[in-house]
């Protein structure tokens, strides 16, 4: 009778340590699998600004005013 | 081609927010949306220091890679813009941004999010330049008129460059080779100056 207490009691024990070890250890494995997201392609209206911003005067323009406006004196 | 950049240099920003004014001024930007902020790291510590900080149009632009509708595009120069008929007003830029660029307007009851709004580098969206369906869901394009963003033009301690990326590089590498490399706001330096020895 004691006997089969006892065996009971340690398979109990034995049962108990695997549960909480496995619980512990649960999300501590690290993924591997990096989800890479890439932009896709714009599906908007056209901007008629891109093609002014090929305009050599334009883009002269907004040289000087940074060196007229933003730079020490 | 040139890159537009930002560039907010800590040791001049006084933390005085004209740059914030300037921006929603000028845009006419809606309440609860601000496209600009200034924040500031040890506030009312000596040594505080401030930075402006908005949209950094990045060149690999996260948001523009988590978007569900594709409607982000970005222009020759490095600026990234929007097209607000297309944005479902999702925020999943929103959570990819690291600088909290997106915002978004309350427009309803129960927290429902209008188009998402950000930092246009003052260069409007995907409209006719300066008509007023651009001005009124994007602000004013300024890059089409030839200026450059009203935030760093307004700045009266020139903390905040924005302009071409090489020329803002060539300005604060100035600014460096003057001031020395380390901050001189606090220390030996600021209080019994260097001696001409």
């Amino acid at each position: 009778m004691t006997k089969s207490i006892m065996k009971t009691s340690r398979a109990l024990a034995v049962a108990m340590v695997v549960g909480i070890a496995s619980l512990s250890s649960t999300g501590c494995t690290e993924r591997s699998a990096v989800t890479w997201h890439e932009p896709g392609v714009y599906k908007g209206g056209d901007d008629p600004l891109l093609a002014k911003q090929k305009d050599s005067q334009q883009i002269a323009a907004l040289q000087e005013r940074l060196v007229m406006g933003q730079s020490d004196r | 081609m040139a890159r537009m950049k930002f560039l907010c240099d800590a040791e001049r920003c006084i933390e005085c927010n004209g740059c914030v004014t300037a921006c929603k001024n000028e845009h006419e930007v809606p309440w609860g949306v601000n496209r600009r902020r200034v924040v500031t790291l040890d506030d009312g510590v000596p040594g505080e220091k401030s930075i402006s900080v908005a949209c950094m149009h990045c060149t690999d632009a996260p948001c523009a890679a988590v978007c569900p509708v594709d409607c982000f595009y970005t222009t020759d120069d490095g600026v990234v813009l929007h097209d607000k008929d297309l944005c479902i007003g999702c925020g999943y830029c929103f959570y990819a941004c690291p600088f909290g660029a997106p915002q978004f307007p309350q427009k309803e009851a129960f927290g429902v999010r209008g188009k998402m709004d950000k930092c246009t580098f003052c260069a409007g969206g995907p409209e006719e330049d300066n008509s007023a369906a651009e001005r009124e869901k994007y602000g004013r394009n300024r890059i089409a008129e030839g200026k450059l963003p009203l935030c760093a033009e307004m700045c009266s301690t020139k903390a905040l460059l924005a302009g071409d990326g090489d020329m803002v590089a060539d300005i604060y590498r100035d600014r460096i080779t003057k001031r020395g490399g380390r901050p001189e706001t606090w220390g030996w330096e600021t209080a019994y100056k260097k001696s001409d020895a």
